[in-house]
């Protein structure tokens, strides 16, 4: 009788557990200066931005594309990368050698990985790891020379805990990540 | 004496029902402390209904280049009022140096901006309702010229 009890009590919260809202999902940014004197703090939530994003309508963003044609010049095409990496094998690098960069592009485990390294400065490392689909997301848009930030905001608010970019240098430590907590653990890591 | 007592209930419904429509969207709160021994220290309290009443006033000219600049956000901007309302309370941005501290915040349907730097401390609380129409009068006003 008292385990029919203690069930009957349960059933209310789990059923209101089963139908509570999705926790919100935030992107953070953290930049943190080596010296430990400035630390900026971004949090935003992710249905914010999805709300936002296709709002603006200035410069190179529009419509919740961003165009990327000026990257081109670098001589890293981002957009020909993503449609190379669409059919590629898993674990199978494209990499772009330069005489002030290396960057390495892998596709691993569900998702895209970055590294770009510094040739003049060595401590200074970009790693973005992307959850495939919204690497996917990103290169959604039918123009080639644009990125889908909306369809990839969606595509985040689905992936799971994870540092998305870590950006390295002598003087400052910038990094990017998804979670549900609004602010920044103190030193939480996901991978 | 029935009479005097009619007017004081009605009196006191009316101020009720203003009360009520001024606090309706909550208030805009500023307060600036300037840290200077005969510095400034303004508090400014206003009903956020009263914020795009204010605004009309204010002539168009000091308004203009805030204008121009707001009208191509205003989308964005309403965009972000909105969608603020519906996610929780919690810190948007924080920058800390030496010295000096910023912090916006989402907290219970306002804005709350403060700013702590060696020379004064700032803090604005706007209700997130008073933002979308105080945005929308600076940008409309621009176009009324």
């Amino acid at each position: 009788m008292k385990k029919l009890l203690a069930i009957l009590a349960a059933l209310p919260l789990l059923a209101a557990s089963a139908w509570a809202a999705p926790a919100e999902r935030y992107l953070h940014v953290k930049v943190d200066d080596a010296a430990g004197a400035q630390k900026i703090s971004v949090n935003i939530p992710l249905s914010l931005a999805a709300k936002v994003i296709p709002a603006i309508d200035n410069g190179r963003l529009h419509d919740g594309r961003v165009r990327i044609g000026r990257f081109e010049s670098d001589g890293v095409d981002i957009r020909q990368i993503l449609d190379a990496l669409q059919t590629a094998p898993d674990g199978e690098f494209v990499t772009v050698d330069q005489p002030k960069q290396h960057v390495r592009v892998a596709k691993r485990n569900g998702q895209l990985i970055v590294r770009v390294t510094d040739r003049k400065h060595e401590d200074q490392n970009v790693s973005v790891t992307l959850p495939w689909t919204v690497a996917e997301a990103l290169a959604s848009s039918t123009d080639k020379h644009e990125l889908n930030l909306e369809a990839a905001i969606q595509a985040l608010e689905k992936a799971s805990d994870t540092t998305l970019v870590t950006v390295t240098g002598s003087r400052q430590t910038v990094r990017v990540w998804i979670d549900s907590q609004s602010a920044p653990a103190p030193s939480g890591d996901y991978q | 004496m029935i009479l005097l007592g009619k007017i004081g209930a009605g009196l006191l419904g009316g101020a009720l029902v203003v009360g009520g429509l001024a606090s309706s969207q909550g208030f805009l709160h500023v307060r600036i402390d300037e840290k200077r021994p005969d510095g400034t220290h303004l508090r400014l309290l206003l009903p956020a209904v009263a914020l795009p009443v204010v605004l009309e006033c204010v002539p168009r000219k000091h308004l203009r280049q805030a204008a121009s600049d707001l009208r191509p956000w205003l989308p964005a901007i309403e965009a972000a009022a909105s969608g603020l309302v519906d996610v929780p309370d919690g810190p948007l941005v924080e920058v800390a140096e030496p010295g000096e501290r910023v912090s916006v915040v989402k907290s219970d349907r306002s804005l709350v901006v403060d700013v702590n730097d060696p020379g004064e401390a700032v803090h604005v609380s706007v209700p997130l309702g008073a933002v979308r129409s105080a945005a929308s009068v600076v940008a409309t006003r621009a176009g009324s010229n």
